[in-house]
């Protein structure tokens, strides 16, 4: 029986160095709404497969050397292809840094239960340099862009992902198609990866050496990050519905 | 198989960015499923880059690049779609006016209800010569098809008063709902709160600023009563200001949901706003919200006046914001009004069930494509 009654929901994370960071906050939600959490450990040098196993849904697999920096499309592969022996009904494609509004607690079963789409797209929020406030100029704006992060899974089908060293996206192709019968949902996603202002150099320096001439992601956009100004919104919860 | 093609302006955005499920598109969709029961091989049109889609599983969508409209009609579009399409036995214009300049010879063409009312219309068309070549190219998109289905009568009695000879053209096919899935049903345990709902698109014509209004009066009057305002805005920008306003306020919400999730939704409310002020026919979401058994209010505009018996299932208002927080005052103070109107209120949902749409759409078609 899974949690939200008639659906297993599984989540897919791919993960690095992560017990310091967000982990902890991310995987206490999703204990809470998801049947299974399939992690893969990309080698990591802390103890980030010690958090992930304190979680009794969590199922962990390790990789003993660093795949994702060599080649993010030969690790997508691998940890889907993890995901697919779970049997799920829907794949919630998540980050580590990653947590969704808590009314998902109460409407995740409702979404699933759904006959007329086939992937849901979310609005994230990029948080930036606190907990309190996220980032909106330029291409940072979370309101006009949606990401599929909850897809049907349909056994039998052949899923590919795109032959690229970074930015590979983190759901299989056959789910970006315009045939994709899509629903946008209004529960919103916060994404804490740019919350520590300690984090941004690194990032920074680990995208421009990866992608120096800004093939695989918009130049302007990786250097907004080293940007003076910005503007940002103050956050506000949305309420959890009863019913 | 006889094969039916279908025009229309935009069932998916052409830039595919936002994706909407408003009333016409669900039209459109129940109206595909239908054509496919009844063995019709159906394909649709709209505007768009060239890429293609599906309507429904097996139903294409395909997209002409001809997006000029010229006085609010769009002749270059409807030319396309009438050399694309010579292999139709059927051919049906989605929206009236895409029946402009030309129709094939089997054509029927819908209109959802008057959209010229809305005030900017006035200013859209600003000198009188292109208010009279507007009205020109209505007579002339009205007048091809064999058939106009028309979803109120507001938009006949407009029509017939202004052009008697297009009396016969008409046939009055309201809007449905299906009175399975939208039945009366118990609600989730909770806070004992009671909810007044807008389920609706966020827009001006939908009376959002009046229901706004409202919402903070009685909010800060009665603490017990909740506001979820149900539906998309038409931008992003809206979106963010009605998810902000919200979440300032302890019992005022929103959030949208999937069509098919919304007879659950609709349960759990107490009293359902449709204070429209103008391009109204009759709202699938009325109807809906009447099957579920709610007590509904109602601007008197379109075709809600097809629908709403001011005082017996529902009440029928001049949606001003004074109106309109009398009016749900009133049925705060009075459950068992509530109780009586909502119980009529199904029972008139009934005479609009789905069933009888498609068996009313069944006639028209084989009228048409036997002469």
């Amino acid at each position: 029986m899974s949690t939200n009654g008639k659906h297993k929901l599984t989540a897919m994370m791919l993960v690095r160095n992560e017990a310091e960071r967000y982990l902890n906050t991310c995987l206490s939600h999703l204990n809470v709404y998801t049947d299974e959490i399939i992690i893969l450990d990309d080698a990591s040098t802390d103890n980030t497969s010690e958090v992930c196993l304190t979680y009794p849904k969590v199922k962990l697999y390790r990789n003993e050397e660093p795949m994702f920096i060599a080649n993010e499309s030969l690790a997508r592969k691998k940890l889907w292809q993890l995901v697919e022996k779970s049997n799920p009904d829907w794949i919630l494609a998540i980050d580590a840094d990653e947590v969704f509004e808590d009314q998902i607690e109460s409407q995740i079963g409702y979404i699933m239960a759904g006959d007329d789409y086939d992937a849901v797209e979310f609005r994230i929020f990029d948080f930036w340099k606190s907990m309190t406030h996220y980032r909106v100029d330029g291409l940072w704006n979370p309101w006009n862009r949606f990401s599929t992060l909850l897809i049907r899974y349909q056994p039998g089908k052949v899923y590919s992902w795109p032959d690229l060293p970074l930015h590979c996206g983190r759901i299989p192709m056959e789910y970006r198609s315009h045939r994709i019968k899509r629903f946008q949902s209004n529960i919103r996603v916060k994404h804490f990866g740019w919350a520590d202002e300690k984090d941004h150099i690194k990032k920074y320096a680990f995208y421009k050496q990866k992608d120096p001439e800004g093939r695989l992601q918009a130049k302007n956009h990786l250097e907004s990050v080293l940007d003076k100004e910005v503007k940002l919104e103050e956050w506000t919860e949305s309420k959890s519905l009863s019913f | 198989m006889a094969k039916i093609s279908i025009l229309t302006t935009n069932h998916y955005s052409p830039e595919g960015n936002r994706i909407i499920y408003g009333g016409a598109e669900r039209y459109g969709v129940e109206f595909t499923k239908m054509l496919v029961e009844m063995g019709f091989d159906v394909e649709w049109w709209q505007i768009g880059t060239g890429w293609e889609s599906e309507i429904i599983p097996g139903v294409k969508l395909r997209t002409i690049p001809e997006s000029e409209a010229p006085l609010k009609t769009l002749p270059r579009l409807n030319q396309a779609f009438y050399e694309k399409t010579v292999d139709a036995d059927l051919a049906v214009y989605f929206v009236t006016f895409l029946a402009y300049p030309q129709v094939k010879e089997k054509s029927i063409s819908i209109s959802h209800g008057i959209f010229w009312d809305y005030p900017g219309f006035d200013t859209d068309l600003q000198t009188d010569t292109e208010r009279r070549e507007w009205l020109r190219r209505l007579y002339i998109a009205l007048n091809g098809p064999q058939k106009v289905v028309s979803v109120d009568t507001a938009t006949i009695q407009w029509a017939v008063s202004t052009w008697p000879g297009l009396f016969n053209k008409f046939e009055y096919i309201p809007n449905f709902v299906d009175t399975e899935k939208f039945k009366p049903g118990d609600k989730v345990l909770g806070n004992n709160k009671v909810r007044v709902a807008f389920p609706r698109r966020m827009t001006s014509v939908r009376g959002i600023n009046e229901a706004a209004y409202a919402a903070e009066v009685l909010t800060k009057k009665y603490k017990n009563v909740e506001f979820h305002f149900i539906g998309r805005a038409h931008s992003d920008e809206l979106e963010k200001q009605l998810t902000q306003w919200a979440n300032r306020s302890q019992n005022i919400y929103y959030y949208w949901k999937s069509p098919e999730d919304m007879p659950r939704v609709l349960v759990n409310m107490d009293i359902v706003l449709i204070p429209s002020k103008s391009t109204e026919g009759t709202a699938l979401s009325c109807l809906e919200a009447m099957a579920v058994g709610l007590p509904i209010i109602a601007g008197y505009v379109g075709g809600l006046s097809d629908l709403i018996i001011n005082g017996y299932n529902g009440l029928l208002i001049k949606p001003t914001p004074k109106n309109l927080v009398n009016a749900i005052d009133y049925l705060l103070k009075n459950p068992d009004l509530r109780q009586k109107i909502g119980r009529n209120a199904r029972e008139t949902a009934l005479a609009f069930d789905i069933t009888i749409w498609k068996k009313r759409w069944a006639e028209v078609i084989s009228e048409v494509l036997g002469k």
